[in-house]
């Protein structure tokens, strides 16, 4: 099996340790919404979940109601169908709520800014609290912006 | 969530929050009872505008932009607008080139096909065989990385070429990771072909036979899995796979089951492909010159994407931007199937039947909507992807 | 078939039109119609069992202006739909226009019902009208796009912007 050639280990044992502390206090249920999204995001966000990442070894739970998270991740550019949605699905959640931003297009609309049907990225439509810039960001990045969030809110 | 309510309907959103589709979605189903018996799709919010966008781009930008249609097969987009653009130019690109563009072609078939196996096993309720094909997705991610450098949007196309090469110690390390996947996907294939519970919730389900896939023009393994033989690889060969030729993969059945079957005995036949390539990589040039401005033109380019064929029309006006690209996505066929031979079908089959056509989202952006005579009723996708695998205990 | 045996098969099933054939490539059939002519000639098809409807390209022609030597007289602006049928690598493309002034043409779904797709896009990104057509709701624009606002037209430069004169 082919290794992934990342960061060095330490580097990301640290940072997982101070995750594991973290998460034994309270695990955050995180719901996903995807504005517009070609996937790419979403399926890198997906593989957080599968073996190798692994990112509910963390405590953080992937959900399906709004009503019972305390972090969304968003992906997309936000296009004017799903900005009410958007909102609606931020409305829905119980304070205090956070956002995380994955992607490029999530961040300015990336490669589709400027076109009649988008917004524009997720801080046109709802505040946010971590941008994960890539086109799309690798699992390994995701995690980590995850982690800054947790970090953050441990203070 | 949104819901459009009338006193017959019966709106299920494919919510925004879907945990393993991953894309929003929104379609329309009237039923009876449990049977389904009227269809239809409206998408609307994965719509980025892109056609119009491309008018304002030039022919080198538009290649960054058109590999972002979608995230899953972003390759095979590229492939379909540079080929388009190279016609309209009147140039080729030498072989060396075209054969590496087809070993990163089917390198996301195999992932795209992997992809998929355990999304529809996610929508069956099959959690371990996501996980486990996922997990073995990996290996083929790490491939592509390799190769390209990214895991996902490899961008290994340029107008006229390819930007990366592949040599001895890569290729080494393909082979490698081939051998590997085939040994997985032996597993899986016993999986799909003998696990009871498995074939409970695929055989003789969502059946579309030869002459329905034949009259709502079907495409790509959908297509296929009905007995039609039908692929662009073979029947329009593009790239390489004029000198690498392809055996088109069918089965009779046209149920959920066939449609499985067909995507698996893909992955052999993508494999022995990519070893193939590897073997006989043609010595040479990657690039060819395109100019800058493109004389007026029109072209059409067809491409198998791991969906169906992808469809392209460009037409060029002289300038360095395009007049016109107009992208047809293989899902947008194969949400015609779905729509018509949905009914009569029952409710609890659907999650597994809207998986089992593969569908692309960002490709085709979708949407769905439950009709019921006297109520109306809000599902999230969740509501009626657990409602059929209770139905099936 | 191979690519030549399909595009003569094509042109011989098509023979009521063959002036406004042409044949831009080897692997390409184009066949310009009046709209009257797209249902027959599409009946011809279907039962010949010629390939497959594959995609329906709309473009649009704004209109221009009469040229200043007076040469080129002004022209009308018009919608041109490309009904694109493949049958192996063979691609014939029915070419049919209408003028904004009269841009109805018939549907082609009482004949190949899955066409309804194609022709709802068309309907919505450029204001076309297809006679008969069994569905006229949005397909990809949002519920609340303005009526009237055709984003595949030339016009179209974008939403709450001043809109180039048509």
């Amino acid at each position: 099996m082919t290794q992934t050639t990342i960061t060095a280990p330490s580097t990301w044992q640290t940072v997982f340790d101070q995750v594991k502390t973290w998460a034994r206090i309270n695990s955050p249920w995180a719901i996903h919404f995807n504005s517009g999204s070609c996937n790419g995001c979403d399926i890198e966000i997906l593989a957080t979940l599968t073996p190798r990442y692994d990112i509910e070894r963390f405590g953080i739970k992937l959900q399906g109601s709004p009503r019972h998270a305390d972090v969304l991740i968003c992906t997309g550019p936000v296009t004017r169908q799903a900005r009410d949605r958007l909102l609606r699905t931020y409305e829905q959640m119980p304070d205090p709520k956070f956002v995380i931003a994955v992607g490029s297009c999530a961040i300015s609309g990336g490669v589709f800014h400027g076109s009649y049907n988008i917004m524009g990225g997720i801080s046109e439509v709802i505040p946010v609290n971590v941008f994960i810039p890539g086109c799309p960001p690798r699992p390994e990045a995701i995690i980590y912006g995850v982690v800054q969030l947790l970090q953050a809110l441990k203070k | 969530m949104e819901a459009k309510v009338s006193p017959q309907k019966f709106i299920v959103p494919i919510g925004p929050q879907h945990p393993a589709l991953k894309e929003p979605g929104h379609f329309e189903f009237t039923v009876e009872g449990e049977i389904i018996t009227g269809a239809t799709v409206r998408l609307g919010y994965v719509h980025r505008g892109i056609e119009k966008s491309t008018e304002d781009r030039n022919w080198v930008q538009n290649l960054y932009l058109l590999e972002r249609i979608c995230g899953i097969c972003s390759h095979i987009h590229a492939t379909a607008y540079v080929l388009g653009v190279e016609a309209l130019a009147n140039v080729t690109a030498p072989p060396r080139a075209q054969a590496i563009r087809t070993l990163v072609c089917e390198l996301e078939r195999i992932h795209s096909h992997m992809l998929w196996l355990g999304v529809a096993a996610h929508e069956g309720g099959f959690d371990t065989l996501f996980m486990y094909s996922w997990r073995d997705r990996e290996t083929v991610m790490d491939l592509l990385e390799g190769l390209s450098g990214n895991r996902v949007n490899y961008s290994v196309n340029v107008l006229g070429g390819v930007k990366i090469d592949v040599d001895e110690k890569q290729a080494a390390t393909i082979r490698k990771g081939i051998d590997f996947l085939e040994g997985r996907t032996q597993y899986y294939m016993k999986v799909v072909t003998t696990d009871e519970t498995f074939l409970g919730r695929t055989r003789n389900v969502g059946t579309m036979t030869y002459d329905q896939a034949d009259a709502l023009a079907a495409v790509g393994p959908t297509a296929r899995a009905s007995g039609i033989a039908r692929d662009v690889r073979a029947d329009a060969p593009y790239v390489a796979y004029p000198d690498f030729p392809i055996k088109v993969i069918t089965e009779r059945g046209g149920d959920l089951a066939a449609r499985f079957v067909v995507r698996i005995n893909e992955l052999y036949e993508s494999y022995r492909l990519v070893r193939e390539i590897l073997d006989k990589l043609p010595v040479g040039e990657l690039t060819t010159r395109v100019p800058r401005r493109i004389p007026e033109n029109e072209a059409i380019s067809r491409v198998e994407a791991p969906r169906g064929e992808l469809f392209y029309y460009l037409k060029s006006n002289g300038t360095e931007k395009p007049e016109r690209i107009k992208v047809r996505t293989p899902s947008i066929c194969n949400w015609a199937t779905v729509m018509n031979f949905a009914i009569g079908l029952k409710l609890a089959d659907m999650p597994m039947i809207l998986a089992g056509i593969d569908p692309c989202f960002s490709c085709s952006d979708r949407a769905v909507i439950i009709n019921r005579k006297s109520q109306s009723q809000e599902w999230s996708w969740e509501d009626l992807r657990q409602y059929g695998i209770k139905y099936y205990r | 078939m191979d690519i030549t045996e399909a595009i003569q098969t094509a042109q011989d099933l098509l023979n009521l039109w063959t002036s406004g054939m042409s044949t831009p490539d080897l692997s390409r059939l184009d066949v310009v119609l009046a709209p009257k002519d797209l249902k027959p000639a599409v009946r011809i098809l279907q039962k010949a069992h010629w390939g497959y409807l594959s995609a329906i390209t709309g473009l649009d022609h704004p209109p221009l202006p009469a040229s200043p030597d007076g040469k080129q007289p002004a022209k009308d602006g018009s919608l041109e739909m490309l009904y694109h049928f493949c049958e192996g690598a063979a691609i014939l493309t029915l070419r049919v226009s209408a003028p904004y002034a009269r841009p109805a043409i018939p549907s082609i779904c009482d004949i190949l019902p899955y066409a309804t797709l194609y022709e709802r896009e068309a309907i919505e990104m450029f204001g076309a009208t297809f006679r008969g057509t069994p569905n006229t709701e949005h397909f990809v624009l949002p519920e609340d796009w303005p009526s009237g606002v055709y984003p595949l037209r030339k016009s179209f430069t974008g939403l709450n912007k001043p809109q180039k004169a048509n």
